[in-house]
């Protein structure tokens, strides 16, 4: 590292050469965490809050009737972030299919999120640099988007809803 | 008059602040973690994690005041939420937080890793880092999950037990992942409890120390932040290489003679950390 | 900062070492997972079960409705922690909680039924005509009778366990429709479409009593090697 206690904020020494091995050692701009990144982490922590206070009296937190094991005409739904999962399994009917659409894709999917820094080990930060992640990585983002947008369809759209 | 009671007064806070540094070295500490220089381009960006912390912060916070209410049984559950809806002083706002500040922490979670993912802030030297991140999203969603289910009302039931299904048709361990769960073959007082105890101690007391982790991986190789963070540094590196080229090429020299991968003398890149 | 000293690990070191990490692993390590694991060590070793198994009343088989299913609720008494029986025998003057000790499911009964595979409405329903002039006092041939063209269904849906409703189309075709991901069933529980994959399960232990009681015990259809899908919800 470039930068030390006796440097502390101020700027690198310009002499330095730059070299594949220090490019990423330290941005072009600097700011101490403290103040600024500080004051902006408290105003979008003070931000949450406040919309979390503000939408727990203008929309508390659900609670419906109490657990019915024995109901006929309850709709379970899953919470909104589980939506694309939920949705999902629409598409895999039958015992295999089941398993293979509930547990053995989101597993692989789970594997290869921690894999992600081994499969992708170019040198490049860039999303335009590394095209075939970001493509993947926007593919993903879309199918989420899409099963979610299918599952509110198909919520709103279900009959006695 | 005035003056000597200020000169005291600082005289005492300096030694205050001497004292705690010579016993416990945390003015040291506070600096490091005070005044590290981060990137100026994206800070607003980069308040994601912090968003993340401070959302997981509430939860720890509103979760507790919850449980001096909450009642885990199949008979009072719901009645002890009603309570704290109904009668508790703020019940409405702490169990209001609560809520919120888990359904905001499954986006700010989503845009964190989005984040992440695109700037590929995952590389060496912080792959363990990522690794770290994925096991607390696996672990806020089992909390996320597991807390639907004590209200004990019809939407966190029967989600619940679509869940637990989904887990038995996991090959092989699909009985046993439900057994598990429901703590023994059909939902009941057992379901309740254990659901209770995953998400009030087991996963918490998981969640703690790895965020610790991530805050520790984060701090020892500094915020990356995204490529554009970088772009004078790199074009300098551009300038300097294309330069070297263009000096190897009047000298008649073949640049990929004696080396081949361009890096200079060391001839590795393991060193840059 | 003081330098570091690396004595060299002796062969006692080693073995004193080595029987710590066994005794204090051992103790920390399998007891807590038996502890944790332990319904399943019951449900999946020993095949316990939570749930009673004598006979539950459900119904009176005058009730069933000749040409759509109703839905009856049923209730297991179950044994889950501080559910026993242990419990209430211990002190039977208390009454301690209700709710924790059974569980109630709800049960679709309706009468066997021949499909019109072009509409899909139902054809010729096996209600035996006997029915009409009494209500009990039922002979041992008719509860026969009975027995074997009565539908005991869970209304826990074959796919995720959601709970399953009767639903007439808009052309008066009746289906069993799961209100989670659409899988469908006729009135025998047949499947019909979406994702589920099997029938919908049949409590298989039914009897009919003189009086006409339709009792039950626990106890599905499982095939063989798919029995980790089950109603769970009893």
């Amino acid at each position: 590292m470039v930068y030390n206690a006796a440097t502390g904020k101020a700027k690198p020494v310009e002499e330095e050469i730059i070299t594949e091995e220090n490019v990423y050692d330290r941005p072009d701009e600097t700011v101490g965490f403290f103040p600024t990144q500080v004051l902006y982490d408290g105003y979008v922590s003070a931000f949450l809050l406040i919309a979390c206070s503000v939408l727990s009296y203008y929309s508390p937190a659900p609670l419906s009737e109490p657990a019915n094991t024995a109901t006929v005409d309850y709709v379970p739904r899953p919470e909104w972030f589980f939506f694309f999962y939920e949705q999902m399994l629409m598409f895999f009917p039958g015992y295999a299919l089941i398993s293979f659409g509930a547990v053995a894709i989101p597993t692989v999917f789970i594997v290869l999120l921690f894999a992600l820094p081994w499969l992708d080990r170019g040198p490049s930060y860039s999303p335009m640099k590394r095209p075939f992640a970001s493509v993947i990585g926007v593919l993903v983002i879309v199918t989420v988007l899409l099963n979610m947008l299918l599952a509110v369809s198909r919520i709103i759209n279900f009959p006695g809803q | 008059m005035i003056g000597r009671a200020r000169s005291q007064a600082a005289d005492a806070s300096k030694f205050v602040v001497d004292w705690m540094e010579h016993r416990t070295g945390v003015v040291t500490h506070m600096e490091h973690f005070l005044y590290e220089p981060v990137p100026k381009r994206g800070a607003w960006v980069y308040t994601l994690g912090s968003a993340c912390l401070f959302l997981i912060a509430l939860q720890f916070l509103t979760g507790i005041l919850l449980l001096f209410y909450y009642v885990p049984t199949t008979d009072h559950a719901w009645d002890s939420v009603y309570y704290i809806m109904n009668d508790a002083y703020f019940g409405v706002l702490i169990r209001g937080i609560h809520y919120w500040s888990a359904n905001f922490l499954m986006a700010v979670i989503g845009m964190h890793m989005a984040q992440v993912f695109f700037s590929g802030g995952y590389k060496a030297p912080r792959e363990l880092n990522w690794v770290v991140g994925v096991v607390l999203l696996l672990l806020v969603i089992g909390l996320a999950f597991t807390g639907y289910l004590l209200r004990w009302d019809q939407d966190g039931f029967w989600a619940s037990v679509v869940g637990m299904k989904i887990g038995s048709y996991s090959p092989f361990i699909g009985g046993a992942t439900i057994h598990f769960l429901l703590g023994g073959d059909t939902v009941g007082p057992a379901t309740l409890s254990r659901f209770f105890a995953i998400h009030v101690w087991l996963l918490p007391a998981a969640i703690a120390p790895l965020i610790g982790l991530h805050l520790y991986l984060l701090r020892r190789h500094g915020v990356f932040g995204s490529e554009s963070e970088y772009t004078e540094r790199l074009a300098k590196l551009h300038e300097t290489q294309r330069l070297e080229e263009y000096s190897r090429l009047e000298m008649g020299d073949d640049p990929y003679d004696d080396d081949d991968d361009r890096y200079g003398d060391n001839g590795s890149r393991n060193g840059r950390e | 900062m003081t330098e570091l000293q690396k004595d060299p690990i002796t062969r006692g070191d080693f073995l004193g070492f080595g029987l710590l990490g066994t005794v204090v692993g051992a103790i920390l390590t399998i007891p807590p997972v038996a502890f944790v694991l332990s319904p399943v060590i019951k449900t999946d070793l020993l095949g316990e079960s939570d749930i009673d198994e004598g006979w539950q009343e459900v119904a009176s088989v005058s009730d069933i409705p000749t040409d759509e299913p109703a839905s009856f609720t049923i209730e297991f008494p179950i044994e889950q922690i501080y559910a026993g029986p242990d419990v209430q025998n211990q002190f039977p003057d208390e009454k301690r909680s209700d709710e924790e000790f059974t569980l109630k499911n709800a049960v679709w009964l309706s009468w066997k039924s021949e499909i019109n595979h072009d509409t899909g409405k139902i054809a010729k329903v096996e209600r035996p005509s006997f029915l009409d002039e009494k209500s009990s006092g039922f002979s041992e041939s008719e509860r026969e009778e009975l027995k074997k063209n009565i539908n005991v269904l869970s209304n826990s849906c074959a796919h995720l366990g959601c709970p399953v409703r009767w639903l007439i189309n808009l052309d008066g075709k009746g289906e069993f429709l799961c209100p989670c991901h659409g899988g469908l069933y006729d009135i025998n529980g047949t499947y019909e479409g979406g994702p589920p994959p099997r029938d919908m399960y049949r409590y298989v232990n039914v009897k009919i009593e003189e009086d006409g009681k339709l009792y039950v015990k626990h106890g599905y259809d499982i095939e063989p090697g798919l029995d980790k899908q089950q109603p769970y919800v009893v």
